[in-house]
């Protein structure tokens, strides 16, 4: 009865002024589970091949770019569930992509900015 | 970890694990290609990953990267490069490694593992075959070349850090030295390219020369091959033969 939440990845900025990139390869179909860091897709860009690892450990809900599709820096490319922080115990071993592991206080619990004002 | 270590050129490179470690696999030297640099070539391609448990010698070959950038034609010939990767081992303490090199890397690899056959344990020559490269090329007029390598030359002038003449000089350094397939290396070897991959056409044909095998990466061409999956396993596979029992033990 673990609670999970979805997660979008977007496709990070690749550097050297990218705007877009081509899927090579997924490495994960939806349904898998995957472990933070694991290799999770093979992208193409206009200079090089990169393979992306993956920013979060959870399960694989949806591929959101087919395999030759061209994805926007910023558009959604996959979706994971993944643990959600039970309470404000422990957490997960979400991060954000490429670079430092966050704090505890640094995973979005939920990402309510449009919290209606209620209660 | 990225050093420099200080020559006439100065050479910087990511080390990684401890190449000095005795027993065990031999360190991986990673021989990236031209216009490239360690870090596009292997890093960002996911190598760090797939060869996880070996120690791992990754340089800027020279007019790449962070290391130096002669502007001279005769600074960049294979033997030169060779001699880098060897003052490279010797600062770390490889004494002998497994190579995996791609496109202009193998090139260079086939020299060093000549030049100096006890360094090389076995050697990946990935993206690679027995034609001219240069074909067609006006390697003095580069930034209006229209042959594949022209158009390669000007992909690389978009990367941020590289020096358009240095990459002249190094085409012209390389290209004095017109690849041969004799001698051949006595290191194992192993040929890899993508299916579509132009630069490594007919290495089907140096492999059987070679007395080798070629994997061919499926749908995969030469700039997209060095991420395949299928390239990494079959990279492993081969690296992670043991020594005959006796080799080089003390």
């Amino acid at each position: 009865m673990t609670d999970t939440t979805e997660r979008t990845f977007t496709l990070p900025d690749l550097g050297e002024g990218l705007v877009e990139a081509t899927v090579l390869e997924w490495l994960a179909a939806p349904g898998d589970e995957i472990a933070r860091n694991a290799p999770l897709v093979e992208l193409e860009t206009t200079k090089s091949a990169v393979e992306i690892p993956s920013p979060h450990g959870g399960t694989i809900v949806r591929l959101h770019a087919a395999e030759g599709e061209v994805v926007q820096v910023g558009a959604p490319l996959v979706t994971f569930a993944v643990e959600a922080p039970a309470g404000d115990g422990r957490t997960g071993a979400q991060s954000g992509i490429v670079g430092r592991v966050p704090t505890e206080d640094e995973p979005p619990r939920r990402r309510g900015r449009l919290r209606p004002p209620q209660e | 970890m990225d050093q420099v270590f200080p020559a006439e050129v100065p050479i910087r490179c990511m080390v990684e694990g401890d190449p000095a470690a005795a027993g065990g696999a031999p360190p991986v030297l990673l021989l990236h290609g031209f216009g490239s640099n360690h870090e596009m070539n292997w890093v960002r391609a996911g190598w760090p990953a797939a060869l996880e448990g070996r120690a791992t010698i990754a340089p800027d070959l020279r007019g790449h990267g962070g290391s130096g950038k002669p502007h001279d034609d005769d600074a960049y010939t294979p033997e030169r490069i060779a001699e880098d990767v060897v003052h490279v081992l010797d600062a770390v303490g490889a004494d002998r490694v497994d190579v995996l090199a791609y496109s202009m890397g193998s090139r260079n690899a086939w020299e060093l593992a000549l030049r100096h056959p006890h360094r090389v344990r076995r050697l990946v020559l990935a993206g690679f075959g027995p034609r001219d490269p240069f074909a067609g090329a006006d390697l003095y007029a580069l930034e209006r070349d229209d042959s594949p390598f022209g158009r390669l030359y000007r992909v690389a002038a978009t990367l941020p850090g590289n020096d358009m003449e240095a990459l002249a000089a190094c085409a012209r350094g390389q290209a004095s030295r017109p690849f041969t397939p004799e001698p051949v290396p006595g290191a194992p070897m192993l040929f890899a390219a993508g299916e579509r991959d132009a630069v490594a056409e007919d290495v089907e044909e140096l492999a059987e020369r070679c007395g080798t095998q070629v994997v061919r990466i499926p749908k995969r061409d030469h700039a997209t091959a060095v991420s395949a999956r299928a390239l990494k396993e079959a990279v492993r596979d081969f690296l992670a033969v043991e020594a005959p029992a006796g080799s080089g033990g003390a």
